[in-house]
């Protein structure tokens, strides 16, 4: 509606009073745009400063996270390294012998040559630092096999178990095969089934100290 | 009564079965011994292979303490390996082990005997140098 067309160009008397007044109603916009101009220049100067505040408050918020991260290992470390000791801690406790045992037992190997050789052995010597094929056949191991089969076996040395149909053995109990446990020393597996195969497998397995004594008949000895 | 009845048979074949185990773990300090046990195929025997697992059990002090050959423990955990449990059915194999066996047994006599000796020269000097 205010807008003038180009091709007028002579303006009767009029119109020219709406002309100026148009004009001033635009010159009063314009001055109400330059004050909001104005105003909005403040708050945009308002803002860049907020928006260097944040950035500030944003690096020392960074700079504390860093601290916090260093702290947080630090501590972690320290936490570790302690729960290792403690391990170490209570391994070694669950491990405390005591000492008077200890002697005990030290006594009790030596003292039978089991592991210290006899001051007097010489290469001829029957005794061995492991329990020999005579030790081994007078046990209870060796007596498990019926005693009522005699004499089958020529093979006698080095044939262990399967000798051990040797009733007339009435060899001394050897200390090893100890026999002064307490009531409950028991061997940590009641299960006698060692067989964890699947089907595949057909040996039976009835008692695991019998798959031990063999029911070969005929065996090679091996020289002692 | 019957429970109690029970639980004293379980115990004394308990007791049986301890012994029995006693034993045989220390037969296994017996090179000779694992060679015969080898040549006759028990090694290949999955269940045996499964029962030298079990009877690792002898390790702990409290079970340990019963072993008077406590060298049997070594040669068990060797057997837990297929191949020594393969290499022993070679015979030179097993005598090497009781040769080398054999001659740990005497390390400490030999150094005693080497102590005494040493002792004794020393003796031998100071005589000769205190007249």
């Amino acid at each position: 509606m205010l807008a003038i067309s180009r091709n007028q160009k002579l303006l009767q008397p009029g119109e020219e009073n709406q002309v100026l007044e148009l004009l001033i109603h635009r010159d009063g916009e314009f001055q109400e745009l330059m004050k909001l101009a104005l105003h909005q220049g403040k708050i945009h100067h308002e803002m860049q400063v907020l928006e260097k505040e944040v950035e500030k408050r944003d690096s020392d918020i960074q700079q504390l996270q860093k601290q916090l991260k260093e702290a947080e290992q630090i501590l972690a470390t320290a936490v570790y390294q302690a729960k290792e000791k403690l391990k170490s801690i209570e391994k070694a406790r669950k491990g405390a012998i005591s000492s008077e045992e200890i002697i005990k037992y030290a006594h009790r190997i030596s003292a039978s040559n089991a592991v210290c050789a006899p001051l007097t052995w010489v290469p001829g010597d029957p005794r061995r630092p492991y329990p020999t094929d005579l030790e081994m056949r007078s046990g209870l191991l060796g007596q498990m096999n019926n005693p009522s089969t005699n004499g089958v076996n020529g093979h006698l040395p080095g044939d262990a178990l399967a000798a051990g149909r040797l009733p007339d053995v009435l060899a001394p109990q050897y200390p090893w095969q100890s026999n002064d446990m307490s009531m409950n020393m028991l061997p940590p597996n009641h299960s006698n089934d060692f067989l964890l195969e699947p089907p595949g497998h057909n040996k039976e397995n009835e008692d695991d100290v019998e798959v031990m004594s063999t029911d070969s008949s005929s065996s090679s000895s091996d020289s002692d | 009564m019957a429970a109690a009845v029970a639980m004293e048979t379980d115990d004394a074949g308990n007791r049986v079965r301890f012994q029995l185990e006693l034993e045989f773990v220390q037969c296994l300090a017996n090179p000779n011994y694992l060679n015969f046990l080898a040549q006759r195929g028990y090694f290949k025997d999955k269940a045996f292979v499964n029962y030298l697992k079990y009877l690792l059990y002898w390790k702990e002090p409290e079970y340990a303490k019963y072993l008077k050959y406590p060298q049997c423990l070594h040669m068990l955990e060797l057997l837990q390996y297929e191949h020594f449990r393969k290499e022993l059915v070679n015979a030179q194999c097993a005598k090497f082990i009781d040769e080398q066996q054999i001659l740990h047994w005497q390390h400490y006599s030999r150094k005693r005997m080497r102590l005494q000796q040493a002792l004794a020269e020393q003796q031998q000097q100071n005589n000769t140098s205190g007249k």
